[in-house]
């Protein structure tokens, strides 16, 4: 009786011991990383030139204090001077973004978000879908105090050995009425491969 | 006699397995966060101001070898309670000349920034 109670103990421990209670499923070969690291796969545009990017030009204009009393700002897109393919609107996504959590502007409909706005402005006043007192009244959108623009551009030098790449990133708030450049700040970025 | 040396021998292993006293809280030194060893690179004197509601660091770095060397860092800003109050900073690789000394600049992310970390680390 107790040898086979032991059997049967020690079958279920051995079993135990072989169940997963890893909370992962799949090949051993995929891993997340940290989105914060220094990427250095290539010396193309990547993940760390962005994230500094953003970073560095959200803080500097936070810090100088032009935007007082929390002004409306519209975002532009960032002009790509270089010779890569680069997604700029994700540069103005970024630097936005983190604009909004320090708190220090607001943000009116830019260019790609505005035919959105102003759909649904007309779809709630034109086509009498609505409870009149639901609907929002028209002429009633703030508009921007500053404009904020920006360009990138890159030079790449090539030799047998070498490859440099050198960013420069430009930002610009302006002031709507004036036209008068507030504040301006840049970032440069060098990446160099040995071959 | 033979007593007395093993006694001496004894102490001199205590003292050398003895741990460095913590630094002083608010000095230069309780603010950096050296991930392992630092290998050529030493962080000297901060400076702290608060620009328009932001956290200003300005930290003093040097090479104390001939070569170049890089190093990766990184802040994290604080609150009142010792919490981080925004999400993590980016790394950054940062390449310093032989024997150089160089400062490098941080802006608090948001105003709510008390206090802050500056993590480093040596490849």
């Amino acid at each position: 009786m107790f040898a086979r109670f032991s059997f049967i103990a020690v079958i279920a421990l051995l079993a135990s011991g072989c169940a997963n209670t890893s909370p992962t499923l799949g090949s051993k070969n995929i891993s997340y990383g940290d989105t914060k690291a220094v990427e250095t796969v290539t010396n193309e545009f990547g993940s760390t030139d962005l994230q500094m990017i953003a970073e560095s030009m959200t803080r500097s204009l936070a810090q100088s204090g032009i935007l007082q009393g929390r002004p409306v700002v519209q975002v532009y897109d960032v002009k790509n001077k270089t010779s890569e393919y680069i997604d700029t609107r994700e540069i103005t996504t970024s630097i936005k973004t983190q604009l909004m959590k320090t708190g220090v502007a607001r943000f009116a409909s830019d260019n790609t978000a505005m035919q959105s706005q102003v759909d649904q402005l007309k779809l709630q006043n034109q086509s009498g879908l609505y409870k009149k007192s639901t609907v929002a009244k028209t002429g009633n959108m703030i508009a921007a105090k500053y404009r904020i623009e920006g360009s990138i551009s890159s030079i790449v030098k090539r030799s047998s050995d070498y490859k440099d790449v050198f960013y420069k990133f430009s930002l610009q708030l302006i002031d709507v009425e004036s036209g008068l450049a507030e504040w301006m700040d840049e970032k440069e970025i060098r990446k160099t491969t040995e071959r | 006699m033979r007593f007395k040396f093993i006694a001496v021998v004894a102490l001199a292993l205590l003292a050398g397995c003895a741990t460095p006293p913590p630094p002083e809280p608010g000095s230069a030194a309780s603010k950096v966060v050296a991930m392992g060893k630092l290998k050529n690179i030493v962080v000297g004197a901060m400076r702290v101001a608060r620009e328009n509601g932001f956290m200003t660091v300005n930290a003093q770095l040097s090479n104390t070898s001939y070569n170049n060397k890089t190093f990766y860092y990184r802040f994290a800003w604080l609150g009142p309670e010792g919490f981080p109050v925004a999400e993590e900073e980016t790394w950054k690789s940062q390449m310093m000349y032989g024997e150089q000394t160089r400062f490098i600049q941080a802006i608090a992310p948001t105003t709510k920034a008390v206090d802050f970390r500056l993590e480093i680390k040596t490849p």
